[in-house]
């Protein structure tokens, strides 16, 4: 078993992890494309957030959802090309559709947006749980789903 | 817009140093391999966008710090449960990993 390894995170303090549990970003991240390792954490008291914090830059980290916290009828598309850098078809077949929260997580990346934020739907951040390969999916020909977190306490449909 | 036809196999050279090849051509696809050295950047054109959406959401902690963080919580456990559609377990949350110490 490899030893845990440790990161001082300046939003979350000092992280420890197995190796095992990093997520691996073949591609990196649109505009961090050197981030190619990240940490999904949850926070008990910050639930439902989850910090995905880069690995090799301290400084880089994300604040995220899951989908479905945001929209329970979210559906996930996904392309060939991004199937195959999660490897999914070793573990839910070529063409089923990967079960959220079974085959993959998804997490919806927030945007600082004034004194709110924003989430971007179509571009949701897709984990392998089988293998813990994630790509941000990019929806392509599709119109931008945003939604903004009012504070009147709803998400309210931007674009 | 300069317009070229090109067959499956054959490619078209940009500036030199970067080679675009059709590898494939299906009904409603192009398949393309991209040959470019390592410090021109190659993306499709759909990340861009995404791209700076990302350079936002990376400055939200440093701009919004733990006020802010809850702040947004707030709003989040203000809202109503989401009604689920009942046909599945929409369980979504991460294995348990990552120890703040």
């Amino acid at each position: 078993m490899s030893p845990a390894q440790t990161i001082t995170s300046p939003y979350m303090g000092c992280v420890s992890w197995d190796p095992s549990d990093e997520l691996v970003f073949p591609a990196g991240l649109p505009g961090f494309e050197q981030e190619r390792r990240m940490l999904p954490v949850e926070i008990p008291a910050h639930r439902p957030l989850v910090y995905l914090q880069s690995l090799d830059r301290a400084d880089i980290c994300f604040l995220t959802l899951p989908v479905f916290t945001i929209d329970p009828s979210f559906s996930l598309h996904l392309s060939d090309d991004e199937r195959q850098v999660l490897q999914l078809g070793k573990h839910v077949g070529d063409e089923a559709a990967p079960a959220i929260g079974v085959d993959v997580l998804c997490l919806a990346m927030l945007v600082p947006c004034g004194k709110t934020v924003e989430a971007n739907l179509n571009a949701p951040v897709v984990i392998n749980l089988h293998n813990f390969r994630a790509i941000q999916s990019v929806a392509s020909g599709v119109s931008a789903r945003v939604l903004r977190l009012s504070d009147a306490g709803s998400w309210v449909i931007v674009c | 817009m300069l317009v070229l036809r090109r067959r499956a196999g054959e490619a078209i050279v940009i500036s030199g140093d970067v080679e675009i090849e059709i590898i494939e051509i299906s009904r409603t696809r192009v398949k393309l391999g991209v040959t470019a050295p390592r410090t021109v950047p190659v993306v499709r054109k759909e990340t861009i966008p995404v791209a700076e959406q990302n350079r936002k959401a990376s400055e939200l902690l440093p701009a919004c710090g733990r006020e802010g963080i809850a702040g947004i919580l707030e709003v989040l456990n203000a809202l109503p449960p989401k009604v689920s559609d009942g046909s599945t377990d929409k369980k979504d949350s991460i294995p348990e990993r990552g120890n703040r110490e």
